[in-house]
């Protein structure tokens, strides 16, 4: 099979073509996603091959799409949901969180939701507020919902597709400003990723990096930068999954470098990154070098007109954390 | 305030007079006709002429109503086993035998029911036996979902009949979302779920006639409005003159009739699902009264009349019923004894056999939360068996 070279928003459209081709219980619904093929236009197309009835159009309302979608699932459809914007999908919080995910649990494992939520996040379009958060934090704390976050077009496949296969509910969480801003050459086999597999972007002895979504590539290229000026050598740690996150990885990194620094867009208070230093000084305390460092964004909205220069973390900040990590004393 | 409107139900003024039985203050159903609540039987169970009387023989009628005795026995019994300990909560339903059971019946098995949570009867009307109901009721591991919910939080899969999620309301679009799945993919599988009052005030109901008005799935909404959310009379969570009008801001085909009239509810109910696969939804606003708390935890003396509530009970379906049975010559004081025994000792078995029956493990509270348990629910689950493991 020939690869085709796909954009983020391409390999998003490519997965959920893949799976409404070849499972007749998948549908794709949300506000603008049919005719228009989405406000992004990640489902361009689709409509027009799948038909009205499987890629759907849908009143404005997020609750009332991810409930009516967690009413599909009962009844042993697969859906796949669209919120157009992550700062929109509050109003679906409770049948996420406590119908979607509750309902196997709820009836004794009786019935069961597989869905897919859609959520396209992060800063970095001149979105303000509302457009431009990573909530995906929010999510985290209940169980029963799966968190995936790609960062990269291949990645954006197949965790689409796996997202699809899941027997329980998954939060896709889609990195906006990669849409169309990085492309890359995807086999379109349809293999799903594995959920709950980090990924080593970068391998590295001094600092372990560990960061999900689009900031991953910041981080990435403020770690060749030290290394192509002798400066700290970075393992870079892509999470990739945020529930269930791969423990192993982190832990074989963290005890190679004793010196952590969790990267993430969300604020910072009980962001990811706070889950991260609680496991991580558990399991791996006598390891540590240095304090668990986070650089994230502050716990305050995302700022129109300079939010994407500096409410975001940005690769002066990563450095500087490496910096603070290497010349930590105790 | 505005002047007491009967049709939208309760207001917090004091009543002037405690009016009795037809034409009362309280209970709009004396003034049904006049007010579009439709009626199969008045209060002494004889034909109004307004709704047919349905097809109903000898046999389905008195089924009918042994089934709504049953489940007024089952709600004596619960309140006993609450007071006095045995059973940690309990929801009421006297009053509100009439709805559910009766809807029930006028649906196949084949069927999905989204429940409430005053309805016992759906689940005995499809077959659960009453000993599986008990043991939900004091939680025990072998019910079917295992002891983890509330005490008449019920459903079985086996059943086709879902469970609520507990805040009310919000089941609505999934009941909804389920009905249309089925249209898309072409079963003839249709869908039915009760609601409160209270519960058309949350958005999901809004949601939930809206994409039904859209999409047209096969659903019946049944709306209890039995007066009272809680402590919230009708008159608090609308000012609407009725809730079945809703329906006609979303082109939803809706209806209202006397929720304490099984015949009139079963005919509604059975016309609305005859028309589902062509016509779509409709919602049916029951009118009807509940006779006894919100919970185990609530003081109705805080908020409504006694008067208001003997009223009511003029109206109460199992009386109703009962008369139109001896009206036709089905029933006599001679079987009204035997079922109450009946019931009785019934209701005395399954509460032996489903309290001697164990409660859940700890360690099961950590199952059905994926399909398959992530190493972090593992270990969250291994660290909890190990600490339990020195407790006295």
């Amino acid at each position: 099979m020939t690869p085709r070279k796909l954009n983020v928003m391409e390999a998003i459209s490519a997965g959920m073509a893949h799976e409404l081709e070849t499972d007749p219980n998948v549908v794709l619904m949300g506000e603008d996603v049919g005719q228009a093929g989405g406000i992004f236009r990640t489902s361009t197309g689709l409509q027009q091959r799948f038909g009205s009835s499987r890629v759907i159009d849908t009143p404005l309302d997020e609750k009332g799409i991810v409930a009516h979608a967690v009413g599909m699932a009962l009844y042993g459809l697969k859906p796949i949901v669209e919120i157009q914007f992550s700062g929109f999908i509050h109003d679906a919080f409770e049948h996420i969180m406590f119908c979607a995910t509750r309902y196997r649990w709820a009836s004794g494992g009786q019935y069961s939701c597989p869905m897919v939520i859609r959520s396209p996040s992060y800063g970095g379009i001149k979105g303000g507020f509302w457009h431009s958060q990573s909530c995906e934090a929010f999510f985290v704390h209940h169980g029963g919902l799966k968190i995936l976050v790609p960062s990269t077009p291949e990645d954006a496949y197949r965790m689409m597709i796996a997202a699809v296969r899941d027997p329980d509910p998954v939060l896709l969480v889609e990195p906006v400003p990669l849409y169309r801003a990085m492309s890359s050459e995807i086999v379109l086999d349809g293999e799903p990723a594995e959920i709950g597999r980090a990924e080593v972007v970068r391998e590295g002895s001094d600092v372990t990096v560990l960061t999900y979504g689009p900031i991953r590539h910041q981080a990435t290229a403020v770690a060749d930068e030290l290394a192509a000026d002798g400066g700290a050598s970075i393992e870079v740690i892509d999470l990739r999954t945020l529930i269930p996150f791969d423990i192993d990885s982190i832990l074989r990194s963290v005890k190679k470098t004793g010196r952590v620094i969790v990267v993430h867009e969300a604020p910072l208070s009980l962001g990811f990154g706070a889950e991260l230093a609680a496991v991580i000084q558990e399991k791996a305390f006598g390891y540590l070098h240095t304090p668990i460092l986070r650089v994230t964004a502050p716990d305050v909205p995302y700022h129109f007109s300079i939010g994407d220069e500096y409410y975001r973390p940005n690769a002066h900040r990563i450095r500087l954390a490496v910096q603070r990590a290497m010349e930590f004393e105790f | 305030m505005a002047e007491e409107n009967p049709l939208a139900g309760k207001s917090r003024a004091k009543p002037k007079t405690a009016g009795k039985g037809a034409g009362g203050k309280h209970c709009p159903l004396g003034n049904a006709r006049a007010l579009g609540i439709r009626q199969v039987i008045d209060a002494e169970g004889r034909l109004t002429g307004d709704l047919a009387e349905p097809d109903l023989d000898r046999d389905a009628l008195t089924r009918l109503y042994e089934m709504m005795v049953l489940v007024r026995a089952i709600d004596d019994r619960g309140w006993i086993l609450q007071r006095s300990g045995r059973v940690e909560f309990w929801i009421p339903h006297k009053g509100l035998e009439a709805v559910h059971t009766a809807a029930t019946v006028a649906f196949e098995q084949k069927d999905w029911i989204f429940l409430g949570y005053r309805h016992p009867g759906t689940l005995l009307l499809r077959g659960a036996p009453l000993v599986q109901l008990f043991a939900q009721f004091f939680g025990r591991r072998d019910e079917p979902f295992k002891g983890r919910r509330l005490p008449t939080l019920m459903g079985d899969r086996r059943l086709n009949i879902v469970p609520m999620t507990t805040q009310v309301g919000s089941y609505i679009p999934h009941a909804c979302g389920a009905a249309w799945a089925a249209k898309i993919k072409g079963d003839d599988t249709r869908f039915l779920t009760f609601f409160g009052d209270g519960s058309t005030s949350r958005g999901e109901f809004h949601s939930a006639m809206n994409f039904a008005g859209v999409y047209k799935p096969p659903i019946v909404f049944i709306c209890e409005n039995n007066g009272w959310a809680v402590t919230t009379p009708t008159s608090v969570q609308t000012a609407s003159a009725t809730f079945s009008q809703k329906g006609d801001a979303y082109a939803v085909r809706n209806m209202r009739v006397d929720g304490n009239d099984p015949l009139a509810v079963y005919a509604a109910t059975k016309e609305a699902r005859d028309l589902a696969p062509k016509e779509g939804p409709t919602l049916i606003e029951a009118v009807t009264y509940r006779l006894g708390f919100h919970t185990s935890s609530d003081n109705p003396d805080l908020y409504r009349e006694p008067e208001e509530v003997e009223e009511w009970a003029q109206w109460d379906p199992l009386d109703r019923m009962r008369k139109h049975l001896e009206l036709k010559g089905h029933w006599d004081d001679k079987l009204e004894e035997g079922l109450w025994a009946r019931c009785k000792s019934d209701i005395d078995d399954a509460v032996k056999q489903a309290e001697a029956m164990p409660l859940p493990d700890p360690a099961s509270m950590f199952d059905d939360t994926f399909e398959e348990m992530t190493w972090m629910i593992e270990e969250q689950k291994a660290h909890l068996l190990d600490d339990l493991e020195s407790q006295p």
